[in-house]
């Protein structure tokens, strides 16, 4: 590359983002003079109070991805040697301006797509500028060197979900700001908590090599347990005389405990299977769906649990104010992530994952390291399934449909290799946030809920991509 | 495993191959024992079980999972798997309503589009797999979300019915005496054992289960083979949608939810290795029909559709069992 290309490349972002920022704010007026200089609003204001008196708020988040183009623009002619980060970055910004026009305008509020008409040939300026921003992370740019902090953010996936579960909250509060509002922020993560606890498990299972597909219908039947023991609480105290609210509390505190020890129990049933009748994880647990879906509703006669006592609710609690499935969401991600970093048993699941004839040859019980693996992820599908039946006043008799998938999807989007021997349970609670945020974002932006699960597909496919491109690079 | 199995034909002690003995201590031989017994054993409960007109009738709805199964057995025996045929059967059907619905083609044509879908929806898995070197597992689990979102996306939960008389041939009417569908089975089936047993397509299949760098480095176009299998697999999944629509005269996104499950359940039962390297159609075709048996049999003596799921479920895993048991015994 010369010199002169190189300068160019340098002020790319920078000439493109300004002409897109330049694209929003002037041609209106330009074109259409008559209309009256709005230029110094139209930034900042919602285009509900412009000149058409429509309620165009989605045109915001052009602004504001021209301004970011500009902003890293600039930082790109202040520091080139981060060309390459700013360049994807950049991009972003041009999907999300493209993004905007071509599913939003097009078809869903008739009044942004008669105010962009009514711009002419300055709509498809803006497109073809933002365009040109998704374009020019195909430049060619010098590598960095590795030392910068931004680089090594970009480089794993962790930092990737975290940048774009930002990304996304910041673009879709601004163009509703009801979707960053506490309340819907809080729901968020409520409904994403045990998605994410339980995919902490899923990740130790997945680490070594093993899945399982049973997880969904274990969770359905762990919280029929902890309800209907919950419901012991006036049989105890009439059996035993123990009316007193600690004997009550014991009867809670028990129905809190069962699902998590039953858990460990089925966790280590599997494990038993799979280590040592040698049957691959994926049959036995396709087989213990079925049994446990089936005969969950065997058990229950496909009845609700309902009336449990007031004291059960423990995901409706709220101490300081905040709900507490964000608590235990928060703790055992944490506990878990410096578990798996720092201990060796954790540390053993990598090994199996990894090269399970090495890790046998180095002295580890191939076994017993499997066998953990599937009796903790039982442990965390009790305290997910806890988190779940105490969400509501009433428990339903069959597994919520396809939560498997969820909590799978979150541990590989996350980085977990199913090939085994890699990711972290930080990178799979992040994406069990992603994913769920998108269901929110995607109602907040007004797409119509049957596109969200397409949606979360592509997006599983392109982390899936992006991982697998990254792995390549490093090891080339 | 294959390296026991290999290291056990090499013993001269051990009959030789074929053989009544062989054929009976098989996976399919052990099934088929099994399905015998369990079909003289519910034929004794119930009257109505084992009449022509019952097995007629299950042969009818066990049509679309036989379909479904029978490329599934190929990617297994590749050593891959396919979690979205559930997905594309479901995008098929809604694909097959609306394109004859809403786009207004006519409905022969709407057919060809359907199973076009279908061949696309695989042929794709089929890319990013052998392209990309997306896990088989990862890359199906990614489309069994996005090709149902398709799906919803596209019908927003509507359904289409009125279908004229005719379309409903494939899916109610008879040939012969026997349901239309399963002669679709039967051809299918044929063909499909034909290939995987008797051309060097599906000795190939087998070793790229067994090794697939080994299968490489021997020369066989590995990555143009799975590619045509997921196509396959796809393209069948469609069929089974067409097959599925007809008979149930309506068409809803959700249609096809866990036939994934179903039709992995039937071939692993049918002694497929769900790692790869060896496996058979008619195993699959055993596994099938026992599952359909058992479902109806038990129904018919008054056991609920939750208590199947049960036996299911325990069937599944004994099977297995006593394969891994009875490889082991041959091994040593």
């Amino acid at each position: 590359m010369n010199a002169f290309s190189a300068g160019l490349t340098r002020f790319i972002p920078l000439l493109l983002g300004a002409l897109l920022l330049a694209a929003y704010t002037l041609l209106p007026v330009v074109i259409q003079p008559e209309r009256g200089a709005t230029t110094p609003y139209v930034l900042l204001e919602n285009r509900a109070n412009n000149e058409l008196e429509l309620p165009t708020a989605g045109l915001q988040l052009v602004a504001m991805a021209a301004l970011g183009a500009l902003c890293l623009g600039v930082w790109n002619v202040l520091a080139p040697q981060f060309g390459r980060a700013i360049a994807v970055l950049t991009a972003l910004c041009g999907g999300l301006a493209l993004t905007y026009f071509i599913i939003f305008a097009r078809d869903y509020a008739a009044e942004e797509a008669t105010y962009l008409a009514s711009l002419g040939p300055g709509f498809w300026l803006m497109l073809a500028t933002a365009g040109l921003l998704l374009a020019q992370v195909l430049l060619p740019r010098p590598r960095p060197p590795a030392r910068y902090a931004i680089m090594r953010v970009l480089g794993n996936q962790e930092g990737v979900l975290l940048l774009t579960v930002l990304a996304m909250t910041i673009a879709v509060g601004i163009a509703n700001p009801r979707f960053v509002a506490e309340r819907n922020l809080s729901d968020i993560i409520m409904t994403t908590s045990y998605i994410a606890i339980a995919a902490i498990g899923m990740s130790m299972v997945i680490i070594t090599g093993n899945i399982d597909i049973s997880v969904g219908s274990l969770m359905g039947l762990l919280a029929l347990i902890s309800g209907r023991v919950s419901l012991l609480t006036d049989w105890a105290s009439a059996t035993f005389g123990l009316a007193t609210p600690e004997a009550r509390g014991l009867v809670i505190a028990v129905s809190w405990v069962a699902p998590v020890l039953c858990g460990a129990l089925v966790g280590a049933l599997i494990g038993f299977a799979v280590t040592y009748l040698k049957i691959p994880s994926i049959v036995v647990t396709l087989g213990m769906r079925s049994i446990i879906f089936g005969g969950m509703v065997v058990w229950t006669n496909g009845e609700r649990v309902v009336d449990m006592p007031p004291e059960y609710f423990l995901a409706q609690m709220r101490p300081l104010n905040i709900p507490m499935p964000i608590y235990f969401m928060v703790v055992l991600v944490i506990v878990a992530a410096l578990w798996m970093r720092y201990s060796a048993a954790a540390r053993a699941l990598y090994a199996v994952g990894g090269n399970a004839e090495a890790a046998r040859l180095s002295g580890l019980n191939e076994r017993r390291v499997i066998m953990q693996a599937f009796i903790l992820n039982g442990v965390f599908a009790g305290v997910a399934s806890l988190l779940y039946a105490t969400q509501f006043q009433t428990i339903q008799p069959t597994p919520q449909p396809n939560v498997e998938l969820a909590i799978i999807s979150a541990a590989v989007v996350g980085g977990v290799s199913i090939l085994g021997g890699t990711g972290t349970v930080i990178g799979a609670m992040l994406a069990a946030l992603l994913l769920n945020a998108i269901r929110s974002a995607l109602v907040f932006i007004n797409v119509s809920p049957f596109w969200v699960q397409a949606v979360q597909g592509v997006l599983i496919l392109l982390t899936v991509l992006a991982d697998i491109f990254r792995r390549r690079r490093q090891s080339t | 495993m294959f390296m026991a199995e290999q290291a056990a034909s090499s013993r001269p002690n051990t009959p030789p191959p074929g053989g009544l003995r062989q054929f009976l201590l098989s996976q399919e031989g052990v099934l088929l024992l099994l399905g015998v017994a369990m079909v003289l054993l519910l034929a004794t409960r119930s009257d109505k079980f084992l009449t022509v007109d019952n097995l007629l009738n299950q042969g009818r709805l066990l049509a679309e999972i036989g379909l479904v199964a029978l490329p599934m057995t190929y990617i297994i025996i590749t050593g891959g798997i396919d979690l979205s045929v559930g997905s594309i059967f479901g995008l098929c059907a809604v694909v097959l309503g609306f394109s004859w619905q809403v786009v207004g083609l006519p409905l022969e044509l709407a057919i060809v589009v359907t199973l076009i879908t279908g061949a696309l929806a695989g042929l794709v898995n089929g890319l990013f797999i052998v392209r990309v070197g997306v896990p088989p597992l990862i890359m199906t689990l990614a489309t069994l979300a996005f090709y149902r979102g398709l799906a919803q996306g596209i019908s927003e939960a509507r359904s289409v019915t009125g279908y004229p008389e005719w379309f409903f041939g494939m899916g109610q009417g008879d040939f012969l005496g026997v349901p239309q569908q399963l002669w679709v089975l039967a051809l299918a089936t044929l063909v499909a054992g034909i290939i995987l047993g008797l051309t060097t397509f599906g000795r190939a299949l087998y070793a790229i289960g067994n090794n697939e760098t080994a299968a490489r480095f021997s020369g066989l176009p590995v990555d143009r083979y799975k590619l045509l299998i997921y196509t396959f697999s796809g393209l069948m999944s469609g069929v089974a949608g067409y097959i599925f629509v007809s008979r149930v005269t309506t068409t809803r996104s959700d249609m096809g939810s866990g036939l994934e499950l179903d039709a992995i359940a039937a071939v692993v039962l049918g002694g497929t290795s769900i790692l790869g390297g060896s496996g058979s159609i008619l195993g699959t075709i055993i596994g099938v029909i026992l599952i359909q048996l058992l479902k109806n049999g038990l129904a018919l003596t008054g056991v609920t559709t939750d208590a199947t799921t049960v036996v299911i479920g325990v069937v599944l895993i004994a099977a297995i069992l006593f394969n891994t048991f009875i490889q082991r015994r041959r091994a040593q």
